[in-house]
């Protein structure tokens, strides 16, 4: 009987490897990636092709949803009656939504896509990726460093959009010696209500990428909650540098981006588990300053922030 | 791809080698008025001695008159309107999402601030038929130019009465001019760079010029005939003024036909153009700013009518935004400089906008005007109306109609209405 239950075990474990071996390809092997695209934009292209050039041993075939989910949806109903890929890249939020929906045995790696986490649920054991997010150590850090004497920065957020980061962020903050005051919203129009209510009470203002704080009106208010006020604004963007806050930070570049999300694939496909490879946020920024912001804040930029700034508007 | 890239980037070459080709005898067709009668005006029959020869009493007025009016109309042929395309997303780095631009398909012959976006091609093909019918606000089919008599006594007017009052005859000619252009066009946009684009027309065009003309003498009373001296008219047409069907005296000699014209297909002029995007806003109500510049090469055969014969410099600011994702408004203003004759240059300016109706299918519509400050009387502000639909059947093809109708018929050489039919695609 130990005999018979070691030949069963033996048999077991020898399948479970030929399993493990199939799933993977083998050295030498180029490895078949499907890439599927939400929609033709140029930047998702500089992220498909820095996934390229780090996944260079695989074969890569893309396909473009044109902003259709359904679109997308089809294509992957195609693909599962097919022979399956060794891997999946979804390059921005709406490839990321259907291959949630429709993706469970394949492993799945993101590109382009900000937020992932409220995209990607909890059982979701195929899927990680590059998001594009800025870490927060670094948003923080580069506040304290314009304005050393800043101890409280203000936020407005919508908990059901972003509660997760401002999480993340209280206790980032707390290590890092700042306070954060979020406020939280449901609409855009209440965030004049809550910005009114920082007033005095905070020394810096952070924009996060959050669709309800990202409201014309919103974004409107705090530019001139901080020009009023004299604090600075973090922004998200070169865009809302040029509108007016102290900075805009984000992510370096589509490629950079790709390239981060090609690691992860090689990682994968080095036999490596989805689950254990946890989302990465952009490990090179864009940095934008506004010299004329900080002139009507009456801040002196320190000449650190503005040697690594990519743009400075004067 | 690439096999499809090869052929449709090898259709310029085959159509410059079609506009090589010139179908129309050696005869400039630019001067088909001026070549009525010969291409020395309008000659009369010598008159028997003892009476002074009236041969050239009428030349120097008739070729002033024919070649006047061969330069209005040869003069206000011109390249129609052609724009550039606009792609399909940008992207909302605050957001994280992709935003499309094309919430409609784009204007048909005015500008938009977006551009096409990098490594993007598209190549598109029209078809333009223009069909002119009017010149200042004349018919085409029923001009009329009178010719008038020099003075023969020398006194420095024009006799009504007395023996001199032959000097009052005139030559009334009557002419109807068939003028029509049929034009393909190639037009092709690449995007350098998410902000900038670069591209170029290359029209190849049959046009067909044809006037006839039909002269007769009157007397100053509008008797046909003018003013004899007993039975013999003083002026009358004769052998050499080039009649057709010939007039020889003594059969009668108070009208003279004459025709002339004909056919040409060529290379007209191609247009370089480029487009930067320099100012581009997501979400609040400043418009998107693009700057284009516009050369045309002086490629066309100008004698075949197939090109003005000069370079054009174009430089026009456009604005644009698109609201509720499906509306967007467009305003373009800028110069155009004719270093051939600066009286040709001319401020360009358009005002309109496109609408996506339905997923596949967008209006278009605009003010499209052009007025010449130094002007030469002749179509010095021209205004139309353009009307268009774009239909986007599958993926990135877009079908694409659109009518150009003159506003103004009383201004420059003009059309009833100018369609256009194309197929546009994006690589």
């Amino acid at each position: 009987m130990p005999i018979l239950t070691a030949r069963i075990l033996r048999l077991l474990s020898t399948v479970w490897l030929l399993g493990a071996v199939a799933s993977f390809p083998l050295p030498g092997e180029a490895a078949n990636i499907v890439a599927l695209k939400g929609a033709d934009v140029d930047v998702y292209d500089e992220a498909l092709d820095g996934f390229k050039s780090v996944a260079s041993r695989a074969q890569v075939s893309q396909y473009d949803m044109e902003g259709d989910l359904q679109r997308g949806k089809r294509f992957l109903a195609r693909l599962k009656s097919g022979p399956k890929p060794d891997l999946i890249l979804a390059i921005g939020i709406w490839a990321l939504q259907v291959v949630v929906e429709e993706i469970r045995d394949i492993p799945v790696v993101f590109a382009m896509v900000l937020n992932p986490s409220t995209v990607i649920g909890q059982e979701a054991r195929n899927i990680t990726g590059a998001s594009m997010n800025v870490p927060i150590e670094q948003q923080i850090a580069l506040l304290k460093k314009a304005s050393p004497q800043a101890r409280r920065i203000g936020v407005i957020y919508d908990p059901s959009k972003t509660g997760f980061l401002i999480k993340q962020a209280e206790r980032i903050a707390r290590d890092q010696g700042v306070r954060l005051l979020p406020k939280a919203i449901a609409s855009p129009k209440d965030s004049f209500a809550a910005l009114d209510a920082m007033q005095g009470e905070i020394d810096a203002l952070w924009i996060l990428p959050d669709v309800t704080v990202l409201a014309p009106e919103s974004v409107q208010y705090m530019l001139l909650f901080s020009f009023r006020n004299g604090i600075p604004l973090l922004g998200l963007s070169e865009n809302q540098a040029r509108m007016g806050a102290l900075f805009g930070l984000s992510f370096g570049s589509g490629r950079d981006i790709g390239i981060q999300a090609g690691e992860i694939a090689n990682e994968i496909l080095s036999g490596r588990r989805a689950e254990e490879i946890p989302f990465t946020t952009a490990r090179r920024l864009r940095l934008t300053v506004n010299l004329k912001t900080a002139g009507k804040l009456g801040l002196q930029v320190p000449k650190e922030i503005l040697d690594r700034a990519d743009v400075v508007i004067r | 791809m690439k096999v499809r890239l090869r052929a449709v980037l090898s259709l310029p070459l085959i159509l410059l080698l079609a506009g090589s080709i010139r179908l129309a005898d050696a005869t400039d067709l630019k001067d088909t008025i001026s070549n009525l009668y010969g291409g020395q005006g309008i000659l009369l029959e010598p008159l028997p001695l003892p009476f002074p020869s009236q041969e050239s009493r009428f030349q120097a007025s008739s070729l002033q008159g024919l070649d006047q009016l061969n330069t209005q109309l040869t003069s206000a042929i011109g390249v129609p309107s052609f724009n550039s395309s606009v792609g399909g997303f940008l992207f909302d780095i605050e957001r994280g999402v992709p935003v499309q631009t094309t919430e409609s398909l784009g204007p048909l012959l005015t500008e938009r601030a977006t551009t096409l976006g990098a490594r993007k091609l598209d190549l598109t093909f029209t078809y333009t038929r223009v069909n002119f019918t009017k010149l200042q606000g004349k018919d085409l089919n029923d001009l009329e130019l009178v010719f008038l008599r020099g003075d023969a006594n020398g006194n420095g007017i024009i006799d009504t009465s007395g023996p001199f009052s032959f000097e009052s005859d005139v030559i009334r000619a009557t002419l109807s001019v068939d003028l029509t252009e049929d034009i393909i066009a190639l037009i092709a946009t690449y995007g350098l760079t998410a902000e900038w684009d670069v591209g170029f027309v290359v029209p190849v065009t049959h046009i067909r010029f044809i006037a006839k003309s039909q002269a007769a003498i009157f007397d100053q009373f509008g008797n046909p005939g003018g003013t004899k001296v007993g039975d013999i008219p003083i002026h009358q047409f004769g052998s050499n003024s080039n009649c057709n069907p010939p007039v020889i005296p003594p059969s009668s000699t108070a009208t003279c036909n004459a025709s002339g014209g004909g056919n040409e297909t060529g290379l007209g002029d191609i247009v370089l153009r480029t487009k930067y995007n320099f100012l581009r806003h997501y979400d609040d109500l400043i418009p998107d700013m693009a700057f284009l510049v516009e050369l045309k090469l002086p490629t066309g055969d100008e004698g075949a009518l197939l090109g003005t014969g000069g370079t054009n410099v174009t430089g026009l600011i456009v604005a644009s935004k698109t609201y509720a994702r499906w509306f967007t408004p467009h305003v373009n203003l800028g110069y155009e400089i004719d270093t051939k004759d600066t009286r040709e240059s001319a401020i360009r300016y358009a005002l309109g906008f496109d609408a996506r109706l339905l997923p596949e299918l967008t209006l278009a519509a605009g003010i499209i005007g052009r007025a010449k400050p130094n002007g030469t009387g002749t179509g010095d502000h021209i205004v139309d109306l353009s009307l268009g639909v774009k239909w986007n059947p599958i993926k990135s093809l877009i079908l694409r109609t659109n009518v150009q109708i003159p506003l103004d018929k009383n201004s420059g050489l003009r059309a009833d209405f100018i369609p256009t039919v194309g197929i546009e695609y994006l690589f």
